[in-house]
């Protein structure tokens, strides 16, 4: 296929995978406010750290200061997350970085999840061209929803984005298209779950000994915002600890968010671009360093976790697929 | 029943058309004398039965789908790339079968003939050797590329898709108001507004018997396999979009989707040993067809622009090798030259030895002595044109213009004769229209654009077309770009009886 499109085809699969893990994190970290009882900064301020937005948003939010009243004020972390289009990572720039890009490949998509993705748009974008037009719904009702329902505002999120994930499956041709969508999803998912558990395992582990219920309840919040504690409950029934936590994000092969599926479907997508033995095909140092991550991430399971080592295998797995998408990019998808 | 009928034609059937106001000394597509022409008066009687309100929660529920579909097209010089849906009026415009025959042998006869012209210009120039046509008129035309000449395409045709803009004067006649022949837009409204006519009006449209069109792209891509130089099967054809930013971006990705072709851009495109190839993720591509959508003027800047930065370079070399076939070919805007199209008539004698069957408009050319003075006579009274312009710019409504306007284009034309041609205002005909900010069912001025595929077989006519309609009351500017809407084109199959359509069953 054409570089260009299978380009945006990666691009449109990483902006809706990651506004509907923007979604899910916000709506976790909104019930973890209401039920933990941490200092407020606690519980808002890894929201902004996981984005990667925490140099942007003290410049810009708290006054240039690590102690301003803003870090801990859900309405404005929210705000910023969710609103602010100068902030690369917000919602509306991913749903508006999701229907671009799945703009300039209309015909490669189907009708439906086309549809999926530009009624999101058309729901959330505050400023849809309506004139002479009687909208059925539009971007008032997000608003609304936004300012009565916040709940059902990141529902309505999840579902839009996780329903054009579902159309892309069961109505497209499973062949490169597809593939270089879902590689978008699976990287950037792996991103997110790396992230996210580094920053509350970096958190957790600096909590004072007396405070393991508070534990529980923001491990358990840590797997909700991963749409994993039911999954994960079923393999550790019912005991929650720390090291069983992060183990079960990292290496848990079964669960798909897991960094260990993540990567290894990753690497199977790649297999299916670019087959392994075919060696004049562009493409192959990204599926050999693909490769090795898999392998490595997969021997990391056999080994103990404790303390620092968790941060230190999730830093390699977020630096190792940055650079991964860097190759793909020259490599396939034609840039540079 | 009959009592019932005879008294809703009074009223143009009653109902939705109930004190239909018919604008004097102008055609109605659907009613005469307060009654609908037969052909359409079961249809007619039908839509009269919608309620008011019915149409009006239809139209908002069509326009609504439009929305969400995302059938929109961007508004130039937005800078956060507002789009738009192209307004759409869902009372249908209607021809009849038999009306229709009639207009397709026209428009296949001036295509052939058009088609000819090009050859000829871009070869042994015979016609101007006839003195047919004014060779001054001919080789000073924008669009005649000199360079061109003596280049054959691969597989003879020129003119793959056109699209002819037809008008129909008070008493009914149809004449041709210009000819598309270079990137013409608009067949995917065509195929968007048939299906919302067919989900709001099942039943009407069922009882219309209408002419499908939504087999107009397998029709393209058969046109567009059928002059690959490549062997038979091995064909791959790519649709050459400008990018998401340009306003008719929508129908490049609906025609590249529903072809099943990809939709590339230029810099995916490269030359190398003049062959054309597609940059993909298995490496180079060699492409055999290309359906541009791009200004000839951005096809490669070896040729036409040198400072321009788009285009393919080299793309020209290829075409002239034979190695790529382009649709439609560079160098047709000398055929579609408002100035030329006055000579489409002597064309047609010349090279068919046929009276040509479509009326034109009677035009004239300010480049004749007695021509510019009787335009600047009459220049309250003419449509003035520029040659080169489309979309209803750099245009003169005479009737009504100002002084100043008037004196503008006096300046103009007295400068640059060649680019300038002049008509009288023809009187569109008008067709029973959804006026939304009134509520309210009312005559506005329409043109037909029928569009045409000339495959090496020969030219296909897509039976419907797109019907632009001015929108505004009292306007006769029906382009997009300035207020005009479109409505779906119900071409009806022509009564048969129910014997013979059995006998044909059979015979296929």
């Amino acid at each position: 296929m054409i570089s260009r499109v299978a380009d945006h085809c990666f691009w449109f699969g990483r902006y809706v995978e990651r506004a509907e893990a923007t979604a899910r994190m916000l709506s976790a970290t909104g019930s973890l406010a209401l039920d933990a009882e941490l200092p407020p900064a606690q519980v808002w301020r890894p929201v902004i750290v996981v984005s990667g937005e925490e140099d942007e948003f003290r410049a810009r939010v708290a006054e240039g200061s690590d102690d301003h009243p803003a870090w801990g004020d859900g309405e404005i972390v929210q705000r910023f997350m969710v609103w602010d289009e100068t902030n690369g990572v917000s919602l509306a720039r991913s749903i508006m970085g999701a229907r671009s890009n799945a703009r300039s490949i209309r015909e490669v998509l189907s009708l439906e999840a086309w549809e999926a993705i530009n009624e999101l748009h058309l729901w959330s974008s505050p400023e849809v061209e309506r004139a002479g037009f009687t909208p059925a719904r539009g971007s008032d009702e997000a608003q609304t929803q936004w300012a009565q329902h916040r709940e059902g505002f990141y529902q309505q999120v999840r579902r839009s984005t996780q329903l054009a994930l579902g159309l892309l499956r069961s109505t497209m041709l499973h062949d490169e298209p597809l593939d270089f969508i879902w590689l978008g999803v699976l990287l950037e998912r792996v991103s997110q779950t790396a992230r996210m558990l580094d920053v509350h395992h970096h958190a957790f582990t600096n909590l004072t000994p007396n405070q393991e219920i508070i534990e529980t309840a923001l491990w358990l919040s840590l797997l909700r915002a991963l749409s994993g504690s039911e999954a994960y409950m079923k393999r550790s029934a019912g005991r929650i600890s720390s090291d069983a936590v992060a183990r079960f994000l990292i290496s848990e092969s079964a669960f798909p968010r897991s960094i260990a599926y993540c990567v290894h479907s990753a690497y199977e997508r790649l297999c299916d671009i670019r087959p392994p033995e075919k060696h004049d095909l562009p493409g192959g140092i990204s599926l050999e360093r693909l490769r090795v991550l898999d392998s490595w991430v997969a021997a990391r399971s056999k080994e103990p976790l404790v303390g620092r080592s968790v941060h230190e295998l999730l830093t390699h797995v977020v630096d190792e697929v940055h650079a991964i998408c860097g190759t793909l990019g020259t490599e396939l998808l034609g840039a540079g | 029943m009959f009592s019932m009928f005879q008294s809703q034609s009074q009223s143009h059937g009653g109902g939705l058309f109930a004190g239909y106001p018919a604008l004097p000394g102008t055609y109605d597509e659907m009613f005469e004398n307060g009654a609908a022409r037969p052909p359409f008066a079961r249809v007619a009687q039908l839509l009269a039965k919608i309620g008011m309100d019915e149409l009006a929660r239809a139209q908002a529920l069509a326009e609504h789908s439009l929305l969400r579909q995302g059938v929109t097209f961007s508004v130039y010089g937005d800078a956060r790339g507002t789009e738009k849906i192209f307004p759409f009026c869902l009372l249908p415009r209607l021809i009849a079968g038999s009306d229709w025959a009639r207009l397709e042998k026209g428009l296949q006869q001036r295509l052939r003939a058009l088609g000819m012209f090009l050859d000829d210009i871009y070869g042994e120039q015979k016609i101007l050797a006839a003195g047919v046509v004014p060779a001054e008129m001919i080789l000073g035309a924008a669009g005649y590329r000199a360079s061109l000449r003596g280049i054959k395409p691969p597989g003879g045709v020129r003119i793959h898709i056109s699209g002819i803009d037809l008008i129909r004067d008070p008493a009914g006649t149809w004449r041709v108001l210009e000819d598309n022949l270079r990137t013409p837009s608009g067949v995917s409204y065509v195929m968007e507004n048939r299906q919302l006519s067919k989900r709001m009006f099942p039943r009407i449209f069922d009882a219309a018997r209408v002419h499908r069109v939504d087999h107009y792209p397998t029709r393209l891509a058969e046109t567009l396999r059928s002059v690959s130089p490549a062997p038979d099967g091995d064909t791959y054809a790519v649709v050459l979009t400008p990018g998401p930013y340009n306003s008719a971006y929508f129908e490049h990705s609906f025609l590249a989707r529903t072809m099943g072709l990809e939709l590339v851009q230029a810099p995916d495109l490269f030359v190398d040993q003049d062959k054309v190839f597609c940059r993909t993720t298995r490496g180079p591509r060699r492409v055999d067809v290309i359906y541009r959508r791009t200004d000839e003027a951005f096809l490669d800047p070896e040729v036409f622009r040198p400072d321009s930065v788009l285009g393919v370079p080299g793309l020209m070399r290829a075409y002239a090798a034979g190695n790529v076939a382009l649709a439609n070919a560079p160098g047709n805007g000398v055929a579609d030259d408002k100035a030329v199209y006055p000579f489409v008539p002597q064309m047609i004698e010349f090279y068919l030895g046929e009276q040509p069957l479509l009326e034109q408009v009677q035009t004239y050319v300010c480049l004749r002595d007695s021509d510019r003075a009787y335009v600047l006579e009459h220049l309250g009274e003419m449509v003035v044109k520029a040659v080169d312009e489309a979309g209803g710019y750099g245009m003169l409504m005479g009737p009504q213009s100002t002084a100043e306007q008037r004196d503008e284009f006096r300046r103009r034309i007295t400068a640059e004769p060649r680019r300038y041609i002049a008509q009288h205002r023809v009187e569109l005909s008008s067709c029973p229209t959804w006026v939304g900010d009134r509520q309210s069912v009312e005559p506005r001025r329409v043109d037909l654009r029928p569009y045409i595929l000339t495959s090496r077989e020969g030219p296909w006519v897509l039976p419907g077309g797109l019907t632009r309609v001015a929108l505004v009351a009292g306007s006769y500017v029906v382009n997009s770009s300035q207020g005009g809407g479109s409505k779906d084109t119900w071409v009806m199959k022509e009564p048969s009886s129910p014997e013979r359509a059995a006998r044909a069953e059979v015979t296929v």
